[in-house]
């Protein structure tokens, strides 16, 4: 039975029940005793037992057999919760984290037993007066052996009943020669669609011979109304093998038992039963590996990635594309209008009309793709607890805003950086607990991690309240890896200087833990931030933390822009980070260290002249009045010198592909109405 | 099979012109050749970028033979065109020439491999054909030395 129809729902689904156990786990910890905590657990460690099961994922069952085994301890308080045992659940659920991640490569689980973190788990039970259920385990494993090896029980069909006229058909079979036999079908109890191999055995068996009778009947299962086993009294010409043969052949059969029948009220049949489970059991491993080895083969991942969508998303989306098809009906039917002039008018409406639609369908299409940024964050707090156990320092994580959306493709790329950052945090930011003490701060260090939207953006700061950076040390350092000069180390701002943290291989860290201070650090996050357009800022006060924050784009793909016009070429600058458009006059421009400033309402604003960015050819005779295009990046302002506007658009992002080398102020291009290209500037360089 | 594909040792060249020299471009790596379009001026990239077009919705960088090579520009005419070059997959790149004249197939022994060629990585080899000299151009290299 090919099962990978159904991977991706159980991929999906464990990574939600690791996720929940993760989470209860870790309240655990800090609440021995919230007895709804345990029962969340043992519900999710039950839940991903029944799947591991069903998915035939023996060494996952196991080990999540095992965790529940604690829990159900735990549940009926002959057990109370421990680190050591707190400990062993994690392990645990790092091994089943491990096997998740080896099926959804190649949809096997791996050959790695986990003997260690099982012998953990069992530990626990024993040494917490728990042997009672390993005792009570092994039972039933024993009592399962013991209904394995009698194969009497195994012969149902001896218990049907049978109608005079059956028992006539029996009789006068034998009567001319044929074989009558009793059959039993085990079907193998990880099989899905049980009604479908009771179909194959049913239609394999018409080939051969007649069935007679079956119990359950037939429409019963058909219906599936059975458990695991049905039994069948079957005429046929064809001898015992070869009906049996029929049987096997169908895959996912546990087992056959198979016999001559004698009416029951004849001697009563002893001889011969075949059990044939372990020629059974080794044709199915056979099938296994066959099915899987072309999964392997591929070597790509096996699950696709996904987005769960809303139902009433993709109602709207259907209701949007068909308002699409009216607008573009309409605008079939203006085209055959004859008056030019209400044709003209009417044409113009319909222009609106689709401008509405294909509006409101970007909305729902960008909806559609919104993930809220829990998914990545989730993760987090058991990364901490464990940071803290591994530096020994006591810290914790505070989160908010988890319910923050942002673009599934931004999402996807998000979870290193921040995650590096918190490391980064944990391990450089915080001090000590002996340091903090020292210090008078409170003995357990704070990581916060705040996501909110602002505007066209999504904010996420990662704060510790730390050492801060030192930045005469970040200087010495710089100067010492010689990135920088001692004489531009004296002229750099305390701003410059904690920027150098964010380039390549540089790492203040004196001793290199395997937590963070390998060199590769903040650059990646940097760089990996800046390609999905967004941009990092460090703010830091020596001795009371550093906060880094994040700015990332809600969507990476349409975005509104202003159009406008240096010289007669035309550029975009993304609307969100515009303020105001001014238009000055060029005798209000002032100095201010040979760089020019405006000073507008109170604020002095630097002016960047985009023709001379863009090596634009110069004006001949400078124009009295300039238009000015204010952007922001945080609070800093700047204004930027055009020509001319041309006016708002939607504008569909593309890349310019490779092997052009593109300066940093231009963050892509789009394609106008014309069809001519547009470069889109990206103004957060600028600033 | 169809007519692109030759027996062993033998390449099909497109030629293409600057000035007086003939190039030749390994067709394997040729994906469309295009009539001139407006192109795009990008602000800051190597010399030898005109810029990007348009090309069905996708952005192709353009570069210019003439800028690569140093020789002296020239304006575009009517039989400039543009080739658009495909020396790795999702990835292209359009080559501005004055014109493209033909397609030439060449035998491996009728190609004399440069061991030194002055403009460094450009050329392969100089192929022989009917009395003329093509130089064999190297796209490999030149995307290479793109990338730099």
């Amino acid at each position: 039975m090919d099962l990978s129809q159904y991977l991706e729902i159980f991929i999906d689904e464990t990574k939600e029940h690791l996720q929940t156990l993760n989470d209860q786990v870790l309240i655990l910890e800090s609440e021995p005793d919230n007895i709804d905590t345990v029962n969340e657990i043992f519900r999710a460690a039950h839940s991903l037992k029944g799947m591991a099961g069903t998915m035939g994922f023996k060494r996952m069952q196991r080990l999540t057999h095992d965790m529940e085994n604690v829990f159900s301890e735990v549940r009926n308080g002959k057990m109370s919760v421990t680190p050591d045992l707190v400990d062993a659940v994690f392990k645990c659920l790092d091994a089943v984290e491990e096997y998740l991640s080896c099926i959804v490569s190649s949809s096997d689980e791996g050959d790695n037993d986990n003997e260690d973190v099982i012998a953990a788990l069992n530990a626990c039970l024993e040494t917490d007066g728990g042997s009672s259920i390993v005792d009570a385990v092994m039972e039933t494993a024993v009592t399962k052996k013991e209904e394995v090896t009698s194969g009497e029980d195994k012969r149902k069909f001896l218990h049907i009943g049978i109608a005079d006229f059956e028992k006539n058909a029996i009789t006068e079979a034998k009567a001319k020669n044929m074989n009558v036999y009793g059959v039993t079908v085990y079907i193998d109890e990880n099989c899905i669609l049980k009604a479908a191999r009771a179909f194959l055995v049913f239609k394999g068996l018409e080939s051969v011979g007649e069935i007679i009778k079956s119990v359950p009947g037939v429409q019963d299962i058909e219906d599936e109304k059975f458990d695991f086993d049905f039994s069948m009294i079957v005429i046929s010409s064809k001898p015992i093998e070869a009906v049996k043969k029929v049987i096997t052949n169908v895959s996912e059969i546990k087992e056959v038992v198979l016999e001559e029948y004698e009416i029951p009220s004849d001697v009563e049949v002893v001889s011969s039963v075949q059990v044939e489970k372990k020629d059974e059991n080794e044709k199915k491993e056979d099938l296994k590996k066959k099915t899987s080895a072309p999964a392997k083969s591929g070597g790509k991942p096996v699950a696709n990635r996904s987005v769960r969508v809303d139902i009433e998303k993709l109602d709207v989306l259907m209701n949007l594309v068909s308002e699409l098809i009216i607008a573009k009906n309409g605008l079939v039917s203006v085209s055959n209008q004859e008056d030019s002039k209400t044709s003209m008018q009417s044409f113009n409406e319909q222009i609106e009309y689709l401008e509405r639609v294909t509006t409101n369908l970007h909305e729902s299409v960008m909806k559609v793709r919104m993930v809220p940024i829990e998914s990545v964050v989730n993760r987090f707090p058991r990364m901490i607890r464990d940071l803290s156990k591994k530096l020994g320092k006591d810290m914790e994580l505070i989160m908010t805003g988890e319910d923050t959306e942002l673009d599934r493709t931004v999402i996807d790329e998000i979870g290193d950086p921040l995650m590096h950052m918190l490391r980064n945090s944990a391990d450089h930011g915080l001090e000590s607990t002996i340091d903090r003490l020292k210090l008078g701060k409170p003995q357990v260090g704070t990581i916060l991690l705040n996501a909110y939207q602002d505007g066209n953006n999504v904010t996420i700061e990662v704060e510790d309240d730390g050492k801060g950076i030192d930045v005469e040390k970040v200087k010495a350092s710089a100067i010492e890896k010689g990135h920088i000069t001692e004489e531009q180390a004296e002229m750099m701002s305390e701003k410059e200087a904690v920027e150098l943290l964010f380039r390549p291989a540089f790492s203040t860290a004196e001793k290199i833990s395997d937590v963070s201070g390998r060199g590769v650090g903040l650059d990646v996050v940097k760089n990996k931030i800046e390609g999905l357009g967004g941009d990092v800022e460090v703010s830091t006060k020596l001795g009371e933390g550093t906060k880094f924050t994040i700015r990332l784009p809600l969507t990476l793909a349409i975005i509104q822009a202003l159009m406008v016009e240096v010289r007669n070429e035309k550029y975009a600058i993304p609307l969100n980070s515009i303020v105001t458009i001014e238009d000055i006059l060029v005798s209000d421009i002032k100095y201010v260290q040979q760089k020019e400033v405006i000073n507008l309402r109170g604020t002095v604003i630097p002016l960047v002249r985009l023709d001379e960015m863009l090596d634009c050819p110069p004006r001949e005779d400078e124009p009295e009045n300039l238009v000015v295009v204010i952007v922001k990046k945080g609070d800093k302002q700047t204004g930027l010198v055009i020509d001319n506007l041309l006016g708002q658009q939607e504008i569909v992002i593309k890349p310019l592909g490779k092997y052009i080398n593109i300066h940093r102020m231009i963050s892509g291009a789009t394609i106008l109405g014309d069809g001519e290209v547009a470069l889109i500037i990206d103004s957060n360089s600028l600033v | 099979m169809d007519e692109n594909t030759v027996v062993n040792g033998a390449k099909q060249y497109i030629v293409v012109k600057l000035d007086n020299e003939q190039y030749g471009i390994d067709i394997s790596f040729i994906d469309n050749i295009v009539r001139l379009q407006q192109i795009t001026r990008v602000p800051k990239a190597q010399y030898y970028f005109e810029g990007v077009i348009n090309l069905r919705g996708e952005i192709i960088p353009v570069m210019s033979l003439r800028n690569k090579f140093d020789l002296e520009a020239k304006e575009h005419s009517n039989s400039t065109r543009i080739i658009i070059v495909k020396p790795e997959n999702n990835a292209k790149i359009g080559v501005l020439v004055d014109e493209v004249r033909e397609v030439v197939t060449l035998e491996e022994d009728s190609i004399e491999k440069v061991d030194y060629d002055e403009q460094g990585m450009n050329l392969v080899g100089v192929g022989k054909y009917n009395n003329t000299l093509i130089s064999l151009l190297n796209i490999q290299g030149i995307i290479q030395e793109l990338d730099v």
